[in-house]
């Protein structure tokens, strides 16, 4: 063992230290960074792979693998660690026994659901009685933004009292997802501000899916549990338009054009 | 140096929570956000005729009548300090429409938004007189018990907000538009406009709550009046009122039912339910299928559930102000017309889903049915019911007797709180039409309640939750302990193995 050079930090805490570094880099970028706390089977499974990955770095060469192997058989072989050896032979059956123990408990956590946030499109759907073809679906009132911008500041005020009067409960008069109901909502509003969700779309999406809502949606999107209203049922064609016209103004975004693909 | 002295001033703007320094703000600047972010609901004019103002209870604030709910001046000088303003820009008003701003707009922007909304009721000069606080006499159980004592004494606040605190009404309230509203549910500290904390309860008290029918406690000339050190107590009592056990947790998402051996509550104050699991969701008002409902008066469930080898008995409880009772004068006088019943419903599918698919959470689809336990409370002459809805959406839906499936109902109501429990056989004869209970399984449910008394909640307006979880817990018997002696004794032989091993080669 006196052949590896002497180190700072031990390469068995080493290894323990990055595995930990790992484990609370997931708690810490799902529970503080998205906001979601991490489903306990997820985290099992990354964690198998983090430890299988840096248990095979830590021991690529024979000489890294005796190293990190050194303090344990010390403390299994070197007479005067008798001390720490009966305490740590306590421990370890007793932790593999609780860890035994508390996941054979049946677990209440509920299951995870995972669904498409944005699922692909359909090529044509319908909505108040008609077909439409999403390929080649535009706004009619986009142009007014440069052709008559007196009139499309008018569309987009009009378009802001039917969010104000429809949508608000639910995604906020700040557009941020978190509407005074958004918390009784389980998948929750969509936070418009956010850079992942209209920025990426196109209008005629969203036209689609505010005209078809929840139940609009493909099966990988799991329509079943969208609170998201049907709104061919509320509104007219024409005030879904100016609505998205709102949505894009008062978040500062622009939707994507096929124009810019 | 630098570096500490930003650090620390970073640090302290990040604490920096309660009063605001006050800091001129600019009104012309003010009226440019305005006009962007508030005009919406406030109005273009300020007086608070917004495009929202019909679906909105509490309605947006009309500013030029003046009226701040929330504030430090004197009782007798309506001007709020700018501070006051500032703070509920920044923070908002839980339990309403208003929205906290702190995250969108600067600080500056909300000092000019201050001196913006001022100016629709011509506020120029700072209140003469601020609330007077004395010196604050901290929380105890004497001061709790004193509070107490004025809070009931002569109905003081009992006579709006009950012998509860949670509002249970005696009279019906307006605010200055003529709007209903209702008093504050004090055991729900986190639907305080402007905090529970002592020291905001002190100021409601001395102040009143401007533009509703909440009265100060301060003024001398009313018979109820309170001094300073009795209103502090009183604040201290109202404080201890909170109910954080009815707090809804978001990662809860499960009702657990425990399995009990013998007979299952028959009632609903068994003692056994104080002592079993309680889950809390959030209820919205139905704002998605059609006819759309706006103006709730209910905002949480409480759902507790045990099952024997027989049924499953769940126990639903929620705050509802005013038990409603069709044909009962007393009632109708706190009822909005038509009174109709109280009710309240519980959502489960026919066929416990096997994937991920479930029905729609709206009453099932046609592929999907639900079964819902709909009960409601009766009237003077009526008893309570309860019955039975197969839907496959809300268009297609079949009445049924719940005696068909065993199903029975019973109700207690009490100063401001329903609970009703239900009992069903965790099996019935038609497996096609009623979902069979299984140990053991995550099982979708959902909830729904009725206020007759509030805008006459009947049919599709009422509030609501989506799917959620209910899951009979299996008895865990004696296995997991066995396995983990078992697993701890090999462990315990195989260290010993090795080390004697070890010992063995060594020598
Ligand atoms: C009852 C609550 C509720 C109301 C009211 C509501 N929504 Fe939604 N909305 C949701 C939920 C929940 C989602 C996310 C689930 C989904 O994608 O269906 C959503 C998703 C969306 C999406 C998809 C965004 C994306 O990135 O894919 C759009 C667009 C949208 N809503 C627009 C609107 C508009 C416009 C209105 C008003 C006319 C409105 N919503 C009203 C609940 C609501
Ligand atoms: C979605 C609607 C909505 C929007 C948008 C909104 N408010 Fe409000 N606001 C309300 C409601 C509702 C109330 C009344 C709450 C109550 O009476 O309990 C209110 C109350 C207030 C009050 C009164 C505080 C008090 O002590 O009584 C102020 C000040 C206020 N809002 C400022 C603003 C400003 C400034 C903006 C824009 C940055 C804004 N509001 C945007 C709904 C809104
Ligand atoms: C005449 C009826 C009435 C009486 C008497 C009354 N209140 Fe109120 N109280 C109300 C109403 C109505 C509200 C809700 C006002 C609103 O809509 O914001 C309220 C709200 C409150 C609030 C909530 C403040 C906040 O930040 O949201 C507190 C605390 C409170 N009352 C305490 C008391 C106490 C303590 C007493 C007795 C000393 C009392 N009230 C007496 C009607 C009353």
């Amino acid at each position: 063992m006196s052949a590896t050079p002497k180190r700072v930090i031990p390469r068995l805490l080493q290894m323990v230290l990055v595995i930990a570094g790992a484990y609370f880099s997931f708690i810490l970028l799902f529970d503080v960074l998205l906001g979601q706390l991490i489903p306990k089977s997820l985290l099992t499974m990354y964690m198998v792979f983090v430890v299988a990955g840096v248990v095979m770095v830590f021991t690529f060469t024979e000489e890294g693998a005796q190293e990190l192997a050194g303090p344990i058989k010390a403390l299994v072989e070197d007479p005067s660690r008798k001390m720490v050896r009966n305490v740590v032979f306590v421990i370890v059956p007793l932790l593999a026994g609780y860890y035994t123990y508390s996941s054979m408990l049946p677990s209440f956590e509920a299951p995870v659901e995972l669904r498409t946030i944005h699922p692909a499109p359909p090529n044509k759907f319908k909505a108040y009685g008609k077909s439409y073809n999403l390929a080649t679906l535009e706004n009619p009132y986009r142009k007014f933004e440069k052709e008559d911008p007196a009139k499309f500041k008018a569309l987009v005020k009009e378009g802001g009292d039917v969010y104000i009067k429809n949508c608000q409960y639910c995604h906020g008069d700040k557009l941020d997802g978190k509407g005074p109901y958004a918390s009784g909502l389980n998948p929750t509003p969509l936070n418009f501000q956010d850079v992942g969700t209209i920025a990426q779309l196109q209008e005629s999406f969203l036209f689609w899916r505010i005209a078809t809502g929840g139940p609009g949606l493909p099966a990988e999107a799991a329509p079943w549990i969208s609170s998201m209203p049907v709104w061919q049922e509320f509104l007219t064609e024409d005030e879904i338009w100016k609505v998205i016209l709102f949505l894009y103004n008062y978040t500062g975004r622009q939707p994507r054009s096929w124009s810019h693909e | 140096m630098a570096n500490k002295f930003a650090l620390l001033a970073l640090c302290s703007a990040l604490f920096a929570v309660g009063p605001a320094m006050a800091k001129p703000g600019t009104a012309e600047k003010g009226k440019v956000i305005y006009d962007m972010r508030c005009t919406w609901c406030h109005g273009d004019e300020g007086d608070g005729k917004g495009a929202a103002k019909d679906h909105l209870n509490p309605p947006p604030r009309d500013f030029t009548s003046g009226n701040y709910k929330i504030r430090t001046s004197d009782f007798e000088d309506l001007t709020p300090n700018d501070d006051d303003i500032f703070r509920m820009i920044r923070d908002g008003m839980p339990g309403t429409a208003m929205p906290g701003w702190s995250d969108i707009l600067t600080e500056q922007d909300m000092w000019d938004l201050v001196a913006y909304v001022k100016k629709f009721a011509s506020y120029e000069k700072p209140p003469a007189k601020q609330v007077d606080f004395g010196t604050q006499i901290s929380s105890s159980a004497e001061s709790i018990e004193k509070g107490k004592k004025l809070f009931e004494e002569g109905d003081r606040c009992v006579e709006c907000h009950g012998k509860s605190g949670k509002g249970s009404a005696s009279k019906r309230l307006k605010g200055e538009a003529g709007e209903r509203t209702w008093p504050r549910n004090l055991t729900k500290p986190w639907t305080y406009r402007g905090s529970a904390e002592p020291k905001d309860i002190f100021s409601r008290i001395s102040t009143g709550i401007a533009g509703t029918e909440m009265p100060s406690f301060a003024d001398p000339k009313s018979k109820k009046k309170l001094s300073i050190e009795e209103r502090w107590h009183v604040a201290n009592y109202v404080a201890s009122l909170a109910q954080t056990g009815q707090k809804v947790s978001a990662d809860n998402t499960v009702v657990k039912v425990s399995k009990v051996e013998g007979e299952l509550p028959s009632a609903t104050d068994d003692a056994r339910w104080e002592k079993s699991e309680a889950t809390t969701f959030y209820m919205v008002p139905q704002i998605i299928g059609k006819e759309r409902y706006f103006l709730p008066s209910s905002d949480t469930i409480t759902v507790r559930a045990m099952y024997n080898d027989k049924a499953v008995a769940m126990l639903l409880e929620w705050d509802d102000r005013t038990k409603s009772t069709p044909g009962d004068d007393s009632a109708g006088k706190l009822a909005d017309t038509p009174i109709e019943q109280d009710g309240v419903a519980v959502q489960l599918p026919v066929t416990i889903p096997s994937e991920m698919q479930k029905p729609y959470f709206g009453m099932g689809d046609a592929a999907h049915p639900v079964n819902v336990w709909h009960w409601k409370s009766g009237g003077k002459d009526a008893p309570e019911t309860v019955g039975i809805l197969n839907s496959k959406g809300f268009k297609d839906i079949e009445k049924r007797e719940a005696a068909s499936a065993g199903l029975t109902a019973k109700s207690s109501y009490s100063d401001g709180t329903w609970k009703v429990l239900m009992v069903r056989p965790l099996t019935t004869a038609s497996t096609d039409k009623d979902m069979q209970f299984v140990e053991g399984k995550f099982i979708p449910v959902a909830f729904a309640a009725w206020d007759g008394s509030n805008n006459s909640e009947k049919g599709s307006k009422h509030t609501m939750t989506t799917w959620y979880w209910l899951l009979l817990k299996p008895a865990t018997g004696s296995k997991p302990l066995v396995t983990a002696l078992v697993i701890a004794a090999l462990f315990a032989g195989g260290l010993l193995w090795w080390a004697r091993s070890a010992g063995n080669k060594a020598a």
